[in-house]
């Protein structure tokens, strides 16, 4: 992988390496993708993924509005302002 | 349910015991010593803190119970603490996190990984089940490691919610215990549909017996000469008892290790996405840093491991190379599935739990990473392909636990714990503590 394509990787991510832990990291990433390389040769081209191993029904429960029960809990862990959640800026 | 008298001193006795072992993070102070559970520390407990072993989670008081959890209270077990585990499920030996668990047969040897303190726990309480989580082997491998017996049932078969999310379509909820007795009468207080995981499945669990014993040649490379005696010694017990032992050959079974990591992988970075330092995680303070800078800065509180994965499992999910890597293992695993579930009509699979005995602290820390991910080769398949599987002890080696680990086909979860307890009755577990 070049560098830049490693930066980029990182960048989405959100991840930031200090140079030594980038060294390391980008020396295993490489040594894992040559690993997850030899399953190119398993023939299974014409098989249908597998999102789950088993049949799931996916049933989603019925929305059913109830009110919420205590929201100055919600809020208890948060920076406010005049109702707003604070957070970092855009 | 494992019941006994109440022991007053129970919880004093378990703090001095857990300084020693490294093996629970939180200890319910009120627990006595009568039909207790503990929690893998990546299911949510009301009230106790949770965060699958990892910091960027440290303070995270969940104020609700996991379905699990729930169920094991409604029931009338008791809660007695969490348990440690590598960061988010991320290890194969317990060692990829903050509080490392030691072995209770050699404290300088691993528990085991992911549910290391899960396996610990059982391992020297007397009178308790563990709730534990197995994503490629993380009940198996340290239930072997430990020497108790650690069940994985079928994927869907326990509700997932209130799991602090490894890979969503491994992930299975699973239980520890002494005996395959106490296992299944957790199993059978906790499983079932839940409206809170549309993935969770109420199908019938079937106990289909079979008397046919089938091991995978390929399977049976690079296993450890002590660990191979005892379990030969196991499957000439086995057909004394009447069972027929087979041999099949699986050429594609060696890519179900990179198959098994690319999807965990690609699962688990799109799982901890969600940890911004912000709605999720350990919370940032500065909000004047600009906001790829402020998550940045909580995501510096991943271990390596983590931050590995997350690199990984982005990288195979590009659209340049998704294609290439993680839509293939999803049709590989189509591949496995369907091989394994024809072999499974008729037979049982059995093989050693671990390639090993538990390795030596440092030993472990000096593996490549590629020996290390290859340590879970006997307990990915079926985890892989979602099937119920179910690790005991079957011989010691120089003082050492060696685990035998049985599959059944999809939903047949009975037949294994029946296969076990039979067991049982031939073959008496050693433990080293009794609390």
């Amino acid at each position: 992988m070049e560098d830049s394509d490693f930066d980029r990787l990182l960048k989405v991510c959100r991840l930031r390496l200090g140079a030594q832990e980038r060294k390391r990291m980008e020396a295993d990433i490489t040594e894992i993708i040559g690993y997850f390389n030899t399953i190119d040769n398993a023939k299974v081209d014409d098989l249908e993924p597998s999102y789950h191993p088993t049949k799931i029904s996916g049933k989603l429960r019925e929305d059913k509005v109830r009110p919420f029960e205590n929201p100055d809990q919600l809020l208890k862990g948060t920076k406010t302002h005049r109702f707003y959640v604070v957070g970092p800026d855009l | 349910m494992p019941t006994t008298k109440p022991n007053p001193k129970f919880a004093e006795e378990l703090s001095k015991l857990n300084k020693k072992l490294n093996f629970m993070s939180v200890i319910n102070s009120s627990a006595n010593g009568k039909s207790l559970f503990s929690v893998k520390d990546n299911l949510c407990v009301k009230g106790f803190e949770s965060r699958a072993g990892s910091k960027i989670l440290s303070g995270y008081i969940p104020p609700f119970n996991a379905t699990a959890v729930q169920r094991m209270l409604d029931s009338g077990y008791e809660f007695v603490g969490k348990t440690v585990m590598d960061e988010f499920g991320f290890g194969s030996f317990g060692t990829n996190t903050d509080i490392v668990a030691k072995n209770p047969f050699d404290e300088t040897r691993v528990a085991g990984g992911s549910s290391s303190g899960a396996a610990v726990a059982t391992a020297v309480i007397k009178n308790h089940v563990a709730i534990a989580e197995s994503t490629g082997g993380s009940i198996s491998n340290p239930a072997s490691f430990c020497g108790v017996v650690g069940f994985t049932p079928t994927y869907g078969t326990i509700s997932r919610y209130g799991l602090i999310d490894y890979a969503n379509s491994l992930d299975k909820v699973g239980v520890m215990g002494r005996r395959a007795a106490d296992i299944r009468a957790a199993f059978d207080r906790i499983k079932g549909a839940d409206n809170y995981d549309s993935t969770c499945s109420d199908s019938k669990i079937s106990s289909t017996p079979t008397k046919k014993l089938m091991i995978i040649e390929q399977l049976m490379k690079g296993i450890d000469s002590k660990v191979l005696s005892s379990f030969d010694l196991l499957l000439s017990k086995m057909q004394g008892m009447g069972y027929k032992v087979e041999h099949a050959s699986l050429d594609i079974i060696d890519k179900a290790i990179p198959a098994y990591y690319i999807i965990s992988m690609a699962e688990a970075s799109t799982n901890l996405a969600k940890y911004d330092g912000y709605k999720y995680g350990e919370q940032g303070k500065d909000f004047t840093k600009k906001y790829n800078d402020f998550f940045c800065d909580a995501r510096s509180s991943f271990g390596i491991e983590a931050k590995r994965r997350i690199v990984l499992g982005t990288f195979v999910r590009s659209a340049s190379v998704k294609d290439k890597y993680y839509i293939k293992a999803l049709k590989f695993r189509t591949a496995l599935t369907s091989k394994l579930s024809s072999i499974l009509k008729d037979s049982f699979l059995i093989s050693p739990t671990m390639p090993t005995v538990a390795p030596k602290i440092d030993e472990a820390a000096g593996l490549s990473l590629i020996k290390a991910y290859s340590m879970d080769s006997l307990t990915i398949p079926p985890n892989l392909s979602g099937l119920p599987h179910i690790s005991f002890p079957c011989g010691y080696a120089n003082g050492m636990p060696i685990g035998a680990q049985l599959i059944s086909s999809h939903f047949n979860d009975y037949a294994l714990l029946d296969f076990v307890e039979s067991w049982e009755k031939s073959f008496k577990y050693e433990f080293k503590y009794n609390l």
